[in-house]
């Protein structure tokens, strides 16, 4: 069995890297594959914040390439879920202390054992981003309707063709306010795939609830009430090779919204 | 009987019974549960003496639900060696399965024993105070002599962070030898003048307690050479106490240098002194502050504490506000309750300052002003 090795990265930061790292990482555990996390933001690590796994690191990526320990050592099991691994970046080091061939070499040991290995890519292109992706085959770009995280999905997208390793990429639209959009505020989803001329894998709304999962150390999936939960475990069910529809991400808060969009849910159907 | 003690570690309590035969229907029934499968699991067995076959078969018991049995808390001499040459560690955990390294056990807060103290052990709380009064000590200081004595008997107490310092560097281990062996260099004078004066009783107790009834809490000696933990068992059973008190190891505290910081200590930095270090400001989180000797901060303590790198055991770390990540002493780990996970510390005027030591192997967090 060889594990699948994606890397998620977008160009710009802050745009929910490692929210959607910890969360599909999170919903592929839960959907019972065997997942490690690779944290490689090296000296600004806070996928172990978001999985609240912050207290559980001892060894970390630079203690396993530095051969300080061996590498099973340093994988974090998740409080939660067994099936999910985390491998940490140090905090009190720099990119430079992981190469390209060493990553390699470390995915090419984690795909023997688990069945997905999401590398969590640091913002910029420069050597901690190639860094990231030598040893990953696919990627997810994720980026936000704005025209900056856009143009730097575009150049990250090329950068990505040009990788050798890369076989095939796919877009994750994060943050996306649908009222924005039909207010005409806000690109919409199908603006963006015409501008990158990208497949999109997931779209994610804008959810307050993120906020304070990730202060809480709890990934978003685990609250199946919430509409961002929901649409990341709908990414991890693609990622794994399902064909689920689309969420319909545009659900009006008050009561008259609702009723409104009843009836022409209703309309839609009788046209059909 | 059994006990969850954390998302790995499974604790089978078989202390009561006396037979062969009747443990492992004991243990059998209770493997039956779908919850000790996959875990590592610590057997507390009594006085029984199991022979090399009997013990092979309990652990092909627990092999065959797919857990490991890492470790054996037993009274019996007998037992032990059988384990030792089966390669089971003894009231200890063993470093094979590494995937659950990180420190799975949360320190403790000295309240969680104090309680326990005020519940079981009323009685004789009263008679160490009585005595203490006599001696001048203070009240506190009597029940948290009185806490140690209790928090050896706990068998949760199995250190699992040994079996991180046993897979750490050769460089430790070599360290750790040196700690581990006997202390004669102590003269008596010095134990007299240092140690508070305790009387006989109390230090049989003392001795019953570490040695009596959790015979195999062997948390100063080097797991690397168990034929030495007999000899030295009983030659301290035999005469010396104070030595438990005032080791060499106080001594080198003593005689290490101390340096002063006064900065904020934020996230990525490190700092690292063969000695003392005073930290005059907070200490962020992700920060890893590591010293030879102890380590105080005047201010929030928010980031990874390692006092007594070089192997001291009676190194401490000080705090105005102890919210570390993880606190090491030596070769102990531990890390922060899950439950103290917040998103930040709120500065106020007010502090509690507290106090993390090691009391038989585990870290605890003792509050300095009640």
């Amino acid at each position: 069995m060889a594990g699948r090795v994606i890397v998620i990265t977008s160009g710009k930061g802050g745009v929910g890297k490692t929210t959607t790292s910890a969360n599909i990482g999170t919903a592929l555990a839960k959907n019972g594959h065997s997942v490690v996390l690779v944290d490689t933001d090296i000296g600004l690590r806070n996928l172990d914040l978001l999985l609240g796994l912050e207290n559980r690191i001892v060894y970390t990526l630079v203690d396993v390439v530095e051969e300080r320990c061996k590498l099973k050592q340093a994988l974090v099991k998740d409080k939660k879920n067994p099936n999910l691994c985390l491998l940490a970046a140090a905090q009190t080091r720099d990119k430079s202390s992981v190469s390209e061939e060493q990553l390699k070499k470390i995915t090419e040991k984690l795909k023997k054992d688990y069945d997905y290995i999401l590398i969590d890519c640091p913002a910029g292109i420069e050597q901690g981003f190639q860094t990231a992706i030598a040893g990953a085959s696919e990627a997810i770009v994720v980026t936000t309707p704005e025209m900056s995280a856009v143009r730097d999905a575009d150049r990250i997208i090329g950068l990505l063709e040009a990788a050798d390793g890369i076989e095939s990429y796919k877009l994750l639209l994060n943050r996306v306010r649908p009222n924005m959009i039909k207010s005409k505020d806000m690109m919409s989803v199908e603006d963006v795939e015409n501008i990158l001329s990208c497949q999109k894998i997931g779209v994610i709304p804008e959810d307050t609830g993120i906020i304070t999962s990730t202060n809480r150390g709890e990934p978003i999936v685990n609250n199946e009430k919430s509409l961002a939960g929901k649409a990341y475990m709908n990414v991890a069910r693609r990622i794994n090779g399902e064909d689920v529809p689309f969420l319909d991400i545009d659900e009006p808060k008050d009561f008259v919204g609702k009723l409104k969009k009843f009836f022409s849910g209703l309309k839609k159907q009788g046209k059909e | 009987m059994e006990q969850f003690l954390n998302d790995n570690m499974y604790v089978i309590d078989l202390g009561e019974l006396n037979t062969a035969p009747e443990i492992i229907f004991e243990l059998s029934s209770v493997l039956d549960k779908e919850e000790v499968k996959n875990k590592r699991i610590c057997l507390k067995l009594g006085n029984v003496d199991l022979n090399q076959a009997q013990l092979l078969s309990i652990k092909s018991l627990i092999n065959g639900i797919d857990s490991t049995l890492s470790c054996v808390d037993t009274k019996s001499v007998e037992t032990e060696k059988v384990a030792l040459a089966l390669g089971i560690i003894v009231s200890n955990v063993s470093a094979e399965n590494a995937v659950e390294l990180a420190p799975t056990m949360p320190y403790k807060l000295a309240e969680e024993l104090r309680e326990e103290v005020t519940n079981t052990q009323t009685e004789e709380n009263e008679d160490i105070v009585e005595e203490s009064d006599i001696n001048g000590e203070s009240l506190n200081d009597a029940i948290i002599e009185d806490n140690e004595n209790l928090a050896s008997e706990k068998v949760e107490s199995v250190n699992e962070a040994q079996e991180i310092f046993e897979s750490q560097t050769e460089e430790v281990q070599v360290e750790k030898e040196v700690v581990a062996e006997p202390r004669e260099i102590i003269n008596s004078d010095m134990d007299n003048s240092a140690i508070p004066e305790a009387t006989k009783e109390e230090i049989q107790d003392e001795l019953d307690v570490i040695f009596g009834s959790t015979p195999s809490q062997t948390v100063f000696y080097d797991m690397q050479h168990p034929t030495e933990i007999y000899e030295e068992r009983e030659e301290l059973t035999d005469i010396i106490v104070p030595e438990q008190e005032y080791t060499k190891e106080d001594i080198e505290l003593e005689s290490f240098p101390t340096k002063y910081i006064k900065q904020t200590i934020r996230s990525g930095q490190v700092i690292n002194y063969e000695g003392n270090i005073v930290i005059i400001g907070d200490c962020h989180p992700g920060c890893e502050v590591t010293a030879f000797g102890d380590i105080t901060v005047w201010g929030i303590l928010s980031g990874i504490a390692h006092a007594g790198a070089g192997g001291n055991q009676k190194a401490k770390v000080r705090a105005l506000k102890m919210n570390a990540i993880q606190l090491r002493i030596a070769n102990c780990y531990s890390r922060r309750p899950d439950s103290l996970n917040t998103v930040y510390i709120e500065k106020t005027n007010s502090f509690t300052p507290e106090e993390a030591r090691i009391v038989n192997g585990e870290i605890v967090v003792f509050k300095m002003n009640d």
